[in-house]
């Protein structure tokens, strides 16, 4: 063997190490993202509704009132744990929620929404998650906030908690 | 007083391993080495137990204490909440840095006093970067002046059985490699270490780590199956890849040290290992501690750590891979191996290894780099390593069935088919069996059933045959192997999940047990209040088997809830149930599983572990009749 080879692995450490040290030194919260599309209009979309027997039509739907939208799937373990809040959401608080049903069988879905409880005021479904795509879905669950005007104004990455739930609550508030 | 004392004793530990840093640098007087050894020893014990001491009194005058503890709590969990923070659990690493430390002195005798001085000089380096790094950013000991009546409570997630031993025995692990990594060290800076043997030096201690860390991460797993409520036990989390990554080293390592043992070769490779498997402890560690990665299972943050544990890793790892670069030409060795052979079998299964912790790595540590340097995220999950790692297992875990048998050298085919024959029969019969039992055809299941019987054969041919070449520590843990995977295969192919709103008295149906919502009732213990749900299970002759009480738990002092899942195992499966939210209108959420065959993954794990352990012992043997 070579023998500058075998620099290789302090090279590749080093590399690692200082890749760290920049994550470190800059400011940033591992689970709360920035979205690209944080204050700009919703990406449109049109698909099948898992519920009803008409076209989900995204313009026809956002820009009256504040809307959450969650992206959520059977497969998910975390959507599960955050089902009572997003539940809370909408009974307790009546803010309709639209739920994007991700990669998910259509089949599988209505029985977990049936045996769950459907805080969803519809389910579009996004079958190959195209839709996912155009809103940066960076892994499900994610949940987001749009103004009345249809303008995303935060985003969450995981499932809501406890402390998720009282903070998008105060954000609603705030921008109503 | 007390904590002023444990205090003193840490800072004492801080004297003594600079101390024994300078003495066996200096390597002169042994007195003054085995003064600093036992003293760092001692003084680390001390505060090690003070603290412990101030949590079981609650002594709410300590900030570490009142942030841990509180006064209703059991105390198993009083005493377990002193690694259950971050403060206290770098307490725990320093004493197992210490002990480990105490036993190479152990080894010190006339003939190698170099090597292990040398040894010593590099494990007090590591000792006092993890004192020093505990004094400055996570003192364990700070004050909070006035006292306060009562603690802030002990993360509930925490208070399991299970997850109160898991820290002390995969820090062993852990810890266990930082023992190798500085005889590997000392070795490669040593002018004339070729004489010395330092790998049977480095044996048991790999032995050891492997051993604890091995068992450290099954019980990890248990907490994650029972506590967390999720039906699994294992979520490709960032922090079981911590500790999953140095579990794949040193099991490489493990295997090519019997190598260099017999036949001289594969040194330079083994240094390396022995390196990487330390500084990947730390790293891992160093991941989830900075917050860096999130996880489920992180539960002490602070970046401004980060900082002084990545120079001191960039300080260690820098100093022992540029060594290794400019010293390691020396154990080079042009040996070349046949393919069917003991050596070749180890040969492959290391190279499997170390492709599986590098994907493992890669896919831990990739969306930090994506981050770095594109500031755009992405995220890597289950699929990703499903879908990579058992591929690269599946021939690894083939040539584990067969390689013990080879001989060294050279093995004549048509023997080895001999021998292995019968395994091959009775691993068909049970795979049909079983495929005739569970009736069901899954690729994933069949190959994970031969594969499982496949060890479990062979493993047990070379038990009866007695012969004196097998090793027996070896036997005992491939068997383990073997039914680890068997509880693997079973526990995720044929998992079956049910989940159903539930009213009093209704019934529902998983596999062929019926499940009939018996009743709900409120209970309250010293820490927590619950409702626990009265299930009854009956199976298809309508006779009862058992009665499932899953617990919604409410500690109130952290304001915090819990599921306790309730679970009914024999050695087919478990039945597993979990009670969700609700209310007695509309009836309760209730999440059933029916996981086959998760009992033989514990099992596999303490035969492993059995099988370590008396490897540890054997190893410690060889190296006595050598000095």
């Amino acid at each position: 063997m070579k023998k500058q080879l075998l620099i290789i692995p302090s090279i590749l450490f080093l590399f690692i190490l200082l890749t760290f040290f920049y994550l470190l030194t800059i400011e940033r919260n591992p689970s709360e993202l920035p979205s690209n599309l944080l204050d700009k209009k919703i990406p449109k979309f049109e698909t099948e509704s898992l519920l009803k027997n008409e076209r989900f039509v995204s313009s026809k739907e956002f820009g009256k009132e504040i809307i959450l939208v969650n992206f959520f799937a059977t497969w998910c373990q975390p959507c599960r744990v955050e089902h009572t809040y997003i539940t809370r959401f909408s009974n307790e608080k009546g803010i309709r929620i639209i739920g994007i049903n991700y990669k998910d069988s259509p089949k599988k879905a209505v029985k977990w929404l049936s045996s769950l409880g459907n805080p969803y005021s519809d389910v579009p479904v996004d079958k190959d998650g195209r839709i996912a795509i155009d809103w940066g879905v960076y892994g499900i669950p994610e949940t987001f906030v749009i103004s009345s005007k249809g303008i995303i104004k935060y985003r969450h990455i995981g499932p809501v908690t406890g402390k998720i739930y009282k903070k998008i609550n105060l954000l609603i508030k705030d921008i109503e | 007083m007390v904590p002023s004392l444990g205090n003193l004793a840490l800072y004492l530990s801080l004297f003594f391993a600079i101390s024994q840093f300078i003495v066996s640098r200096k390597n002169k007087n042994l007195k003054f080495i085995s003064l600093s050894v036992i003293g760092l020893l001692i003084s680390s014990l001390i505060s090690f137990f003070l603290l412990m001491y101030s949590h079981v009194v609650s002594d709410f005058s300590v900030l570490n204490v009142f942030q841990n503890s509180h006064t209703t709590k059991p105390l198993l969990y009083k005493i377990s909440g002193v690694w259950g923070n971050h403060e206290g659990s770098m307490l725990l690493w320093i004493l197992v840095l210490t002990l480990f430390n105490y036993f190479i002195f152990k080894l010190f005798n006339k003939k190698n006093s170099v090597f292990i001085l040398k040894t010593l000089e590099i494990q007090a380096f590591i000792t006092i970067g993890f004192i020093l790094f505990t004094v400055l950013t996570s003192n364990p000991f700070e004050r909070m002046i006035p006292a306060q009546a009562n603690g802030l409570g002990f993360n509930p997630i925490l208070q399991d059985p299970a997850l109160a031993i898991h820290p002390p025995l995969l820090y062993i692990g852990y810890v266990g490699f930082s023992a190798a990594f500085s005889i590997s060290v000392a070795t490669l800076s040593l002018n004339n270490s070729e004489k010395i043997p330092w790998y049977n030096y480095m044996k048991p201690f790999v032995a050891t780590a492997w051993t604890f860390l091995t068992i450290g991460i099954a019980l990890g797993a248990v907490w994650a199956y029972y506590e967390l409520g999720w039906g699994g036990w294992w979520f490709w989390d960032p922090v079981e890849n911590a500790s999953f990554m140095p579990w794949l080293l040193g099991t490489a390592l493990l295997h090519s040290l019997i190598i260099v043992e017999k036949r001289k070769s594969l040194q330079a490779w083994v240094l390396l290992l022995s390196i990487l498997a330390f500084l990947l402890s730390v790293v891992g560690t160093f991941l989830v501690r900075s917050g860096i990665l999130t996880s489920v299972h992180t539960f002490a943050l602070d970046p401004s750590r980060g900082i002084y544990i990545l120079i001191f890793i960039a300080l260690i790892g820098g100093y022992s891979l540029i060594l290794f670069g400019l010293k390691s030409k020396r154990y080079f060795d042009n040996n070349y191996f046949t393919f069917f052979s003991k050596e070749g079998s180890i040969l492959v299964n290391n190279i499997l290894m170390v492709v599986v912790c590098a994907t493992v790595f890669l896919g831990t540590i990739y969306p930090l780099l994506v981050e770095a340097f594109t500031n755009s995220k992405i995220s890597v999950g289950e699929p990703y390593y499903n879908s990579t790692v058992i591929p690269i297992m599946i021939p690894a875990i083939l040539v584990m069935g067969i390689g013990p048998m080879l001989g060294w050298g050279k093995e004549d085919k048509s023997k080895v088919f001999k021998k292995i024959f019968p395994s091959i029969l009775i691993t068909a019969v049970m795979t049909i069996l079983i495929f005739l039992i569970y009736q069901s055809y899954s690729v994933i299941g069949i190959v994970g059933i031969v594969l499982s019987f496949w060890i479990i054969s062979n493993n047990l041919i070379m038990l009866i045959k007695k012969n004196k070449k097998y090793s027996i520590s070896m036997i005992i843990a491939h068997l383990g192997v073997g039914l680890l995977i068997l509880g693997i295969t079973g526990s995720s192919v044929w998992q079956e999940e049910k989940i159903t709103r539930m009213k009093i008295d209704e019934k529902t149906k998983i596999e062929k047990y019926t499940i009939v919502f018996n009743k709900i009732e409120e209970i309250r213990r010293s820490n927590y209040i619950a409702l626990q749900g009265n299930f009854l299970v009956f199976d298809e002759k309508r006779k009862i088997i058992t009665k499932l009480k899953p617990e919604n738990r409410f500690y109130p002092i952290e304001n915090n809830f819990t599921t306790e899942a309730s679970i009914h195992t024999n050695l087919f499966r478990d039945l597993y149930i979990v009670l969700g939210e609700g209310n007695s209108n509309d009836g309760w959420v209730v999440r059933i599983y029916y996981n086959p065959l998760v009992i033989w993954i514990w099992i596999g794990a303490l035969v492993i572990f059995w099988g370590g352990i008396s490897s540890i012992n054997i190893n410690l043997r060889k190296l006595k009749t050598l000095s």
